[in-house]
């Protein structure tokens, strides 16, 4: 195993991580708000997978717009399905489980629906810049992959700033921490929650879009989210940081460990060392352990 | 009438595959999306000791029940102490984990092949009996003792703990329960369907399962079990609309529970004098079917 190896691994490791983190985020932000294991960020991900492929057959063949309209409609995707759903229950004041199963039934609705309507087809992206690469050094490089991971780091940044700087941000994370007392401060709940769903769905469009290219469009492409989840449960769930470098950690050892032992023994691997995470070190790499309150 | 005692006994047979996530969500309210795990494991096992070691068709569903406890008590016992949605979540990554598993030991388990020529040992009596068994043992279940702690679980953790209910054990308890369950169920599948394959029970028919229970209603045991046989029923009688029969499913969950927050059964259940009642009509036109 020599040096240049593993610095390939590493970074082909970082860009897969990247979409993990990206998918870790999505999946976090309303975790973070609304406290339930939303699986219809999978279905938002199929459906914008689709949208992404027909934009740039059909409409515009450069990748940075076909990504930014892909991402924009899932936002509003996003947003359409808490409007119809996810609003509805909570307005009932129904419990938390009844969040969980209906995104779920979302997720099985959209699988459902494409593999009906669908399935049988195979939607290859176009060759954007599929064959491209570059080489430093000993590195061989594929251009997707370096876009992936700057589009990613752009992104990540710009939410990070998002959250931390603009009023809208401060009160995403103000209504995170309790959902009561910012509404008290005269921070309007609904729209909040409603900005949220709207950046997972752009998270989610983005995800969907760069999985697409990088494999090829099925309607179980929504499983991919899976290693978002595990991101998310490796670096703590609820805190954004965490998954983060959970998602790229977990891109790099997959990476390696699929370039060393083989694909098949990947997520046996990577699951058992998560049952060991969570009997040894439950709260994730963040340390932020979510405690069931009254 | 081979045709309806065939749909019965793949009704049926799906049918203990959903009244044992009752317990585990509608009594003690965990979301196992691994229950399809389970099942693989029991339905594999049992072919295997069957097939490649010669043991008797019984010993193989022992042995299918006992590892389906001992990797339930493995799973159990990180998960359970943790907040409900890092069981579910690990229950999902165990799934895909169980898949990785049968086709990494593909020279066992004849990998993404599957495992064909199973002899046909498990027939419609034996499914019944089975159902009959589990449904008296659940109705009694939700009356003890037990069972009523685990419906304080489900309401409040918190508030259980604190009137002296140790959550772990009983949790553990259910889950343990469920996947020897479950284990069983996949081992009289293996023995009836007589073909297994890795892809067998995804998360997202774990997923199902739970739905299912969620549409007949969470507090009702009949609910369940009505809702499972309608639906399964359905599923093999009109085969030509197969594949959207879970697109209808999913939009009639979401109108339960926007619109009818027990479900569709509410707490509405079965006495036992009135199951008896029910199963004597039903027996004799299975019995023709013969």
């Amino acid at each position: 195993m020599n040096m240049d190896f593993i610095l390939q691994q590493i970074l082909n490791g970082v860009s897969l991580g990247g979409v993990y983190a990206l998918e870790a985020v999505g999946f976090g932000i309303i975790f973070n708000i609304l406290k339930f294991s939303n699986f219809s960020h999978g279905a938002v991900l199929t459906i914008c997978a689709y949208i992404g492929f027909f934009i740039s057959t059909h409409i515009v063949s450069q990748m940075i717009p076909a990504l930014v309209i892909t991402a924009v409609l899932g936002g509003f995707i996003a947003v359409l399905l808490e409007k119809l759903v996810f609003r509805p229950i909570r307005i009932k004041k129904r419990p938390l489980t009844y969040f969980f199963v209906t995104s779920i039934t979302v997720m099985m609705i959209v699988q459902k629906t494409f593999s009906a309507l669908w399935g049988r087809y195979y939607f290859p992206y176009p060759e954007m810049m599929k064959s491209a690469v570059t080489s430093f050094g000993e590195l061989v490089v594929s251009k997707i992959y370096l876009m992936m991971l700057a589009i990613t780091a752009i992104v990540l940044l710009g939410l990070t700033i998002f959250l931390k700087k603009t009023k809208m941000g401060i009160a995403i994370r103000a209504a995170s921490s309790d959902s009561w007392a910012p509404a008290l401060m005269g921070v309007d709940t609904d729209f909040i929650i409603s900005l949220t769903f709207f950046i997972a769905g752009i998270l989610a469009g983005i995800t969907g879009f760069f999985l697409g290219m990088t494999y090829t469009v099925t309607p179980f492409i929504g499983e991919l989210m899976l290693k978002g989840i595990i991101a998310a449960i490796i670096g703590g769930m609820g805190s954004l940081g965490g998954g983060v470098i959970a998602g790229i950690l977990l891109g790099i050892t997959e990476s390696i460990i699929v370039a060393k032992v083989g694909a098949s023994v990947t997520p046996i691997l990577i699951y058992l060392s998560i049952f060991v995470l969570l009997l040894v070190r439950p709260q994730g790499i963040s340390g932020k352990l979510y405690a069931v309150k009254a | 009438m081979m045709f309806y005692a065939r749909v019965l006994e793949i009704t049926l047979l799906y049918t203990i595959f959903v009244i044992w996530i009752y317990p585990l969500t509608g009594l003690t309210g965990l979301f196992s999306l691994g229950q399809g795990a389970f099942i693989v494991l029991g339905a594999y096992t049992a072919a295997i000791s069957y097939l490649k070691f010669g043991f008797n068709p019984v010993i193989a569903i022992i042995f299918a029940v006992l590892l389906g406890i001992a990797v339930g008590a493995l799973i159990g016992l990180p998960t359970l102490r943790l907040r409900k949605d890092y069981f579910l979540l690990i229950t999902f990554g165990f799934s895909e984990m169980m898949r990785g598993l049968l086709l990494w030991t593909a020279q066992l388990t004849g990998g993404a092949m599957g495992i064909a020529g199973i002899p046909k040992y498990v027939r419609l009596p034996t499914i019944s009996i089975s159902v009959l068994v589990i449904l008296l043992f659940m109705s009694n279940l939700k009356k003890t003792r037990f069972g009523k702690n685990c419906i304080a679980i489900k309401d409040d953790e918190l508030a259980a703990s604190a009137i002296g209910i140790n959550v772990f054990s009983h949790k553990m308890k259910v889950f343990m329960l469920s996947a020897a369950v479950s284990a069983y169920a996949g081992a009289l599948y293996a023995f009836n369907i007589m073909f297994i394959e890795p892809n067998l029970f995804n998360w997202i028919e774990s997923a199902k399962l739970i739905i299912i229970v969620f549409v007949g209603g969470l507090n009702s045991l009949t609910g369940a079990f009505l809702t499972s046989v309608i639906y399964y029923t359905f599923g093999e009688v009109f085969r030509f609309a197969n594949v959207w029969r879970d697109v209808i499913l999913g939009f009639i969950v979401i109108l339960v529970i926007l619109f009818r927050e027990k479900g569709l059964f509410g707490n509405w259940e079965f006495s036992i004098t009135k199951i008896f009642r029910f199963l004597i009509h039903r027996l004799p036109t299975s019995k023709e079917g013969k």
